[in-house]
C-alpha cells in the first residue's frame, strides 16, 4: 500500500512529511512563546522551577524500532498532550471567563488549532498503522484535575506549567521525529529511482 | 463528750480552711474534653462536662509545646446537651501542625487539676509526608492580615516562602512546619496572588489568595418598556479585584438569580412581571450588598423608538409624518413625542402628544428643504424619561414661487443709471432660481418690455432716451413659476456737486443716520450708499426703512474703512424716489495709503518754496485734515510747519543757508499721517557771491599767508640761515691749491673696490664699506645717505676718505669730469655726492693736492688691509687738513667749501649741487643764497 502509493504519488507523500515536520517546528516555537507567556503571568515559575512527575511518558510503550514507529510513538503522545490542552482550556474558561483575551489566550487557541493540525498530518503519515503503543487510554478532564493532585488553584498552576512543558517537549520530538522520517523516505524513493 | 465533739468540728473546719486555702483538689476536673476543628474557618471548638462555670484553657502547638492561648474562660452549660462549649479562632490554619488542649475548673482562687491533653493531629505528622501549604484559595478582603504554613516535605530543606514577589520571614512551628504572617494585603491579579514555598532547589509547594473588595454595586433602577415586564439597571461600582468564577460577585432580584448579571454581561436584569419593590442582591465572598428600588409601573415607562417612519404627504409648506410602534400597549397610552428637524440653519424641535401617537402633520416647513427627522416618546403621565430615538428619516419639501425682489435703482449720470437686486435668500428663493425678468415702461411707450436674465445677475443697465422717467420692473423666477414684480422708478440724478453734503461722522464704525419725515414717503425711505466718486460697476446698496422711521444706523459690516461713502436717503412713494439728505463719509478712517503728489521745491534766495499736490480720493482713507512739512536730517524728521487747511499746498522755508536739505511732506487725517513725499534740494549762491567766493577770497588769503612768511623769514633771517645753512669753516691748505692742474682722465677700475674703514675700535655693525657690484650700489647707497644724516665723525671721515681717495685715484679724475661718469662708474653715491664737490675745483683737488690721502692709495686693486692701514696712518697724522685746502681757490670751491663742511651737505646734494651745478654752476648762490645770508 505505501509501496504503491509511494510510486504513483512520491513527490505530495514526501512533501507531507516535510510540511509535518515543518508545522511540528513552527509548533513547538508557538509552545515555548506560549510558556513564556504563561511564566509572564505567574512570575514565580520564572523563579523556582517546580518539580514532580512528567504527565506524558512513553514508559509503557515497546521499543520502536523504526522511525515510522516511532512517529507512531510521538504521535500518541501529541495525542494526550491535546487532551491535556483542552482540559486546560475548559479548566482556565471556567475559571476565569472569556473575558480575559490577551496574548496568552489567543495563542493558546492557535497552539491547540495546529496541534489538531500536526495530528491529523502524522495520521495521514501512519496510514498502515505505523506506531506499536497503543494510544493513551481517553483522558477525561474531570481525571486531568485529579492529575492536579488537589483541586486547589496553585495545584492548577503547576498542572498547567507541567501541560505547557510537555507540549514543548513532544512537538520538539515530533519536528525532530519527522524530519528524520522525511530523510529516510526521501533516500528510499531515491534509491528505489536508480534500481 | 462535748470536747470530743468541738474538736472535731475545729478540726473539721481546719482542714477547709487549708484546703481552701490550697485550691487544689477540692473542684473536679472537667471531663470528657473533645476538640472539634474547623479547619476552612480556622476554629476550634472545645466541649467539655463540668459543674463549674469558670475554666482555665490552654492550647500548645503540640510538638514544641508552644502556648499559643492561655486563657480563663466563663463558660455555661448548655441546657439542652448540660456541655460546656467554647470556640477558639486560630490566627494559623489548623493543618498546620497538631495542637493540644488541656482545661481546669476556676472557682476564684481555687483551681483544679488539668484535664488530660487532647490534640488533633496537624498535616505536618510524619504519616502525611508530602509537602504542603495553608490555607488554599482564601478569599480576603484588601488591607487584612493572613498567615501562611508551609509544611516541608520529609527530608527535604527550607529555603523561604514568598509571597508574591515578596521575601517573607517565617517562623518555624515544628520540625517540619513554617509560617509567614502577610500584613495590609494589596488587591490580587487576576490569577491571585501566589504565596510559594521553595527549597534550595525547586518550588515545594504553595497556595494561592484572592485579595479583594466587597461588592460595590449602586443604583438600582427598575422601568418598563412594554408596560407589563421589567428592566433593572445598576452601576456595578467599584470593581472587587476578584476575578475567578469561585469568587465573582453573584445578583438576585427579588430572590431570583440574575443570568445576565452573572454572565458578566451586562448590569441589569429582566423579570416578567412589575412588581412594586424590587431588591437586588449582589454577593460575594468578601460582602453582600442590598440595593433597593419601588414605583408605580405607569411612572417608569421607557417608549422603545417608534418604527416605520414615513412622510405621506410632503408639501412646499408641511409634510405629515407617520409611524408604528413595536409594542401594541402603546396605543391607549397617553404620550408625548418630540419630533427633531435638521435642516441647513433650520433646526426645529416640536412637541406633539396624544394617545398612542403615530402621526403629526409638521407644518411651517420650508419649501425645497432636505429636514432629517427624528422622533422619540414619553409617556405623558407621569413621565419617566424620553424613550429610544428612531433612525433619522428624510424630508424634502417641495418648491414654491420665490419671494418679491428688494429693487433699487440709482442713476449716475442724469440719463444712465442701473437697477439693482438682492439675490434672494433660500427662504425666500423656495427653490433653484433659474432667471430674472426685468420689464421696463415709460411714459412714452405703452406696455412693458420684458428681457430675461440668467440667474447670476443682479443688475440691469437703463437708459433714459429723452430724460423722462422710467418704471422697472424685476422678478425672479425659479420651476415653480415666477415671483411678485417688484417696480421701481428713475429717481432724479443729483450730482454731488449740486448738493450741500455734510460730513458724515461714523459711530464705532457705523453711520446713524436721521433725517426729517417726508410726508410724500408713502412708501417709507431708501437708504442708499456706494462709494463716493465710484463709476461704471459700483458696489451700490441700500436699505429700505419703513414710513414710521425717520433713522437709520447703518452698520460698519457693510461697510469698508478707509472708503468713502456717499450716503443718500430717498423718500419712496408710487412715483420716483425723491432724494431728502446726501452725507459723505468715512466708516472708519485711515492714514493716507499714497503721499501727496507732484512735491516740487523752489528756491528764490535764501527761501525754498515747496508746493505739492493731494493724493487721489481713493488714496486719501480719510479727510485730509492738513500737511506737516519735516526738514530731514541724518536720523530724524524735524518738524518746521503744520499747515491745518487741507486746501494750502505750498509752504516756503525761509533763510536757509547753502546746503542740501531734504523736505518731507505729510498729509494727515484724523488716523494719522502718510508715509510721506520726500525732495531734496542743494541751495545755490548768485553768480556775483561765487565769483567773490569761489575765487578772490582763496586768492586774498594765499596772498596773506605769502607776506606773513616772507615777514617771518625776515625777521628771522638770522635763525633761518643758523638752520639751514650754517657757516663752515673753511679748510686751511698749505700750498698752492690755486694753480689749476690739468685734468685727469682716469678710467674708473671694472674692479672698483672701496673699503671704508674708520678705525679698528669700529663697531661691527658699522663695518666698512666693502666694494660691491655695480648692482647693489643703490641698496647700499640708501643705507649710507642714512648715516649721513647722523653726525657721527666716521662718516665724516668716511667722506673724506672717499674724496681723498678720489682726489688721487682714476675715479675721482673720472668722475670731476663729468657728472655723468660718475653715475656709469661703480662708485657709490657717496662717492658720487663727494666727488661731485671737487667737480668743479678739480683744478684745485685733483692730483696731489690731497697728498696725504694720494701717498696711501696704491692702486685700485690694493689690498684691503693696507688700504686700511694707510687710512689709519692719515688719521693719526695727517688730521683734516685737505678740507682746510679747498676753500683757497676757484670762487667754486668756496661755495662748495659751506656745503661740504655741512651736515646736510651729503643728504641735500641737490641743495648744495643741483644737477644742473655742472654746467651753471652760479645759481647756487642767486639770490636766496644772498636773502639767506642776509645779502642783498
Amino acid at each position: 500500500m505505501e509501496g504503491a502509493a509511494d510510486s504513483d504519488t512520491p513527490v505530495p507523500e514526501r512533501s507531507a512529511a516535510d510540511r509535518a515536520a515543518a508545522l511540528a517546528r513552527l509548533l513547538h516555537r508557538d509552545c515555548t512563546r506560549l510558556l513564556e507567556l504563561y511564566k509572564e503571568r505567574e512570575d514565580f515559575l520564572s523563579q523556582h522551577a517546580p518539580g514532580g512527575e512528567r504527565l506524558v511518558t512513553l514508559a509503557l510503550c515497546p521499543e520502536a524500532p523504526s522511525t515510522a514507529e516511532q512517529v507512531g510513538h510521538v504521535r500518541s503522545a501529541l495525542r494526550r498532550c491535546m487532551e491535556l490542552l483542552e482540559c486546560l482550556i475548559v479548566r482556565e474558561v471556567e475559571e476565569m471567563g472569556e473575558e480575559l483575551q490577551g496574548e496568552y489566550e489567543s495563542l493558546r487557541k492557535t497552539v491547540k488549532d495546529r496541534l489538531g493540525h500536526l495530528l491529523h498530518s502524522t495520521g495521514a503519515l501512519l496510514e498502515n498503522g505505523e506506531g506499536g503503543c497503543p494510544p493513551s487510554p481517553p483522558m477525561q478532564c474531570i481525571q486531568g484535575q485529579d492529575e492536579v493532585e488537589a483541586s486547589d488553584s496553585f495545584a492548577a498552576k503547576i498542572w498547567t506549567y507541567k501541560v505547557l512543558l510537555e507540549l514543548i517537549h513532544w512537538t520538539d520530538s515530533a519536528s525532530q521525529t519527522l524530519h528524520v522520517f522525511h530523510t529516510e523516505k526521501h533516500g528510499q524513493q531515491q534509491q528505489q529511482q536508480l534500481l | 463528750m462535748q470536747g470530743w465533739v468541738t474538736l472535731a468540728l475545729l478540726l473539721s473546719l481546719g482542714v477547709e480552711c487549708s484546703l481552701g486555702q490550697n485550691g487544689v483538689g477540692e473542684l473536679p476536673v472537667p471531663r470528657g474534653l473533645t476538640l472539634n476543628p474547623d479547619l476552612p474557618a480556622q476554629t476550634l471548638s472545645l466541649t467539655w462536662q463540668s459543674d463549674s462555670s469558670l475554666f482555665d484553657l490552654e492550647i500548645f502547638h503540640t510538638e514544641l509545646m508552644n502556648v499559643v492561648l492561655n486563657e480563663t474562660v466563663a463558660v455555661k452549660t448548655d441546657p439542652v446537651t448540660g456541655l460546656h462549649s467554647w470556640t477558639w479562632h486560630s490566627p494559623l490554619p489548623l493543618e498546620c501542625t497538631s495542637h493540644s488542649a488541656h482545661i481546669r475548673a476556676r472557682n476564684q482562687q481555687s483551681v483544679s487539676q488539668w484535664s488530660p491533653l487532647q490534640t488533633i493531629p496537624g498535616s505536618d505528622i510524619p504519616e502525611k509526608s508530602e509537602s504542603n501549604m495553608f490555607p488554599q484559595d482564601k478569599v480576603v478582603p484588601v488591607g487584612s492580615n493572613m498567615t501562611f504554613c508551609c509544611i516541608v516535605k520529609e527530608k527535604e530543606d527550607f529555603k523561604e516562602i514568598m509571597y508574591g514577589r515578596q521575601e517573607m520571614t517565617a517562623t518555624r512551628l515544628s520540625r517540619r512546619t513554617y509560617a509567614i504572617t502577610a500584613t495590609n494585603q494589596p488587591v490580587s491579579g487576576n490569577t491571585g496572588t501566589n504565596v510559594i514555598c521553595c527549597s534550595q532547589r525547586l518550588t515545594l509547594t504553595g497556595a494561592v489568595v484572592f485579595v479583594g473588595y466587597p461588592p460595590g454595586d449602586e443604583g438600582l433602577v427598575c422601568e418598563t418598556r412594554d408596560l407589563a415586564s421589567a428592566e433593572c439597571s445598576w452601576k456595578k461600582g467599584r470593581d472587587t479585584g476578584l476575578r475567578m468564577r469561585r469568587s465573582r460577585t453573584k445578583y438576585t432580584l427579588n430572590g431570583r438569580d440574575c443570568l445576565e448579571a452573572n454572565e458578566r454581561k451586562r448590569w441589569w436584569c429582566s423579570s416578567k412581571a412589575w412588581e412594586q419593590s424590587w431588591t437586588l442582591v449582589a454577593r460575594n465572598p468578601l460582602g453582600t450588598v442590598h440595593l433597593m428600588d419601588s414605583a408605580q409601573l405607569t411612572d417608569r415607562v421607557h417608549l422603545l423608538a417608534p418604527v416605520n417612519v414615513t412622510a405621506v404627504e410632503v408639501k412646499a409648506w408641511s409634510a405629515t409624518l407617520q409611524w408604528s410602534w413595536s409594542v401594541a400597549a402603546y396605543k391607549k397610552l397617553e404620550m408625548v413625542c418630540q419630533l427633531q428637524l435638521f435642516a441647513h440653519e433650520l433646526n426645529s424641535t416640536r412637541n406633539y402628544s396624544g394617545p398612542g401617537l403615530s402621526s403629526v402633520v409638521l407644518e411651517s416647513l420650508w419649501p425645497d428643504v432636505d429636514y432629517t427627522v427624528t422622533l422619540y416618546c414619553g409617556s405623558k403621565h407621569g413621565f419617566w424619561k424620553w424613550g429610544d430615538k428612531s433612525a433619522p428619516y428624510r424630508i424634502h419639501t417641495k418648491m414654491d414661487r420665490p419671494d418679491a425682489l428688494d429693487v433699487w435703482m440709482w442713476m449716475d449720470s442724469s440719463n444712465t443709471g442701473c437697477v439693482f437686486w438682492k439675490p434672494l435668500s433660500v427662504r425666500k428663493s423656495h427653490g433653484a432660481l433659474v432667471g430674472y425678468e426685468v420689464s421696463q415702461s415709460s411714459a412714452e411707450e405703452d406696455g412693458w418690455t420684458p428681457v430675461s436674465l440668467p440667474p447670476g445677475n443682479f443688475s440691469y443697465p437703463i437708459i433714459l432716451n429723452n430724460g423722462s422717467d422710467i418704471t422697472v420692473a424685476v422678478a425672479a423666477r425659479n420651476p415653480a413659476g415666477l415671483s411678485q414684480p417688484s417696480t421701481v422708478t428713475t429717481p432724479a440724478y443729483r450730482a454731488d456737486s449740486q448738493l450741500s453734503m455734510s460730513e458724515l461722522l461714523s459711530t464705532n464704525g457705523s453711520f446713524v443716520l436721521s433725517w426729517q419725515p417726508n410726508a410724500n414717503a408713502s412708501s417709507g425711505y431708501a437708504v442708499e450708499w456706494v462709494p463716493t466718486g465710484c463709476s461704471g460697476l459700483c458696489p451700490v446698496d441700500w436699505k429700505k426703512v419703513p414710513e414710521s422711521d425717520s433713522s437709520f444706523t447703518l452698520n460698519s459690516d457693510s461697510l469698508v474703512a478707509g472708503v468713502r461713502y456717499t450716503v443718500s436717503v430717498y423718500a419712496l412713494s408710487t412715483g420716483a424716489p425723491t432724494l431728502l439728505q446726501r452725507w459723505q463719509g468715512y466708516s472708519q478712517e485711515m492714514t493716507p495709503s499714497q503721499s501727496v503728489r507732484e512735491l516740487l521745491p523752489n528756491q528764490s534766495g535764501s527761501d525754498v518754496l515747496l508746493s505739492w499736490k493731494a493724493t487721489a480720493m481713493e488714496n486719501q482713507r480719510g479727510f485730509i485734515r492738513g500737511y506737516t512739512i519735516y526738514l530731514a536730517n541724518a536720523a530724524h524728521l524735524e518738524l518746521i510747519a503744520n499747515i491745518s487747511d487741507p486746501e494750502v499746498q505750498s509752504y516756503r522755508v525761509k533763510g536757509l543757508s547753502l546746503s542740501s536739505y531734504k523736505f518731507v511732506v505729510k498729509a494727515y487725517t484724523s488716523a494719522g499721517e502718510d508715509a510721506g513725499a520726500t525732495v531734496a534740494i542743494k541751495m545755490e549762491m548768485d553768480t556775483a557771491d561765487m565769483l567773490f567766493v569761489g575765487i578772490l577770497v582763496p586768492l586774498g588769503i594765499m596772498f596773506c599767508c605769502l607776506i606773513l612768511i616772507s615777514i617771518c623769514c625776515y625777521k628771522k633771517r638770522e635763525w633761518v640761515k643758523k638752520a639751514f645753512y650754517p657757516e663752515i669753516p673753511g679748510p686751511k691748505v698749505p700750498g698752492d691749491w690755486s694753480s689749476p692742474q690739468g685734468p685727469l682722465d682716469v678710467k674708473p677700475s671694472p674692479h672698483s673696490l672701496v673699503h671704508i674703514v674708520e678705525s679698528p675700535e669700529w663697531d661691527f655693525t658699522k663695518e666698512g664699506l666693502f666694494p660691491v657690484p655695480e648692482e647693489e650700489e643703490e641698496s647700499e647707497n640708501d643705507n649710507i645717505e642714512v648715516d649721513a644724516d647722523s653726525d657721527e665723525p666716521a662718516l665724516l671721515r668716511y667722506y673724506n676718505q672717499v674724496v681723498g681717495d678720489g682726489s688721487h685715484g682714476n675715479q675721482v679724475s673720472d668722475s670731476s669730469g663729468s657728472s655723468n661718469t660718475s653715475v656709469d662708474s661703480t662708485q657709490t653715491e657717496i662717492t658720487y655726492a663727494g666727488i661731485q664737490s671737487p667737480t668743479s675745483s678739480q683744478g684745485a683737488c685733483g692730483g696731489g693736492g690731497y697728498r696725504p690721502q694720494m701717498q696711501s692709495v696704491i692702486g685700485p686693486a690694493e689690498p684691503q688691509i693696507e688700504f686700511e692701514a694707510d687710512f689709519q696712518d692719515d688719521g693719526l697724522h695727517a688730521g683734516y687738513k685737505p678740507q682746510c685746502s679747498w676753500q683757497l681757490d676757484s670762487p667754486e670751491a668756496e661755495n662748495f667749501s659751506g656745503s661740504l663742511g655741512s651736515p646736510t651737505s651729503v643728504t641735500s646734494s641737490q641743495f648744495l649741487i643741483p644737477e644742473s651745478s655742472e654746467e651753471k654752476p652760479q645759481p647756487s648762490n642767486t639770490w636766496f643764497h644772498n636773502f639767506l645770508s642776509g645779502k642783498s
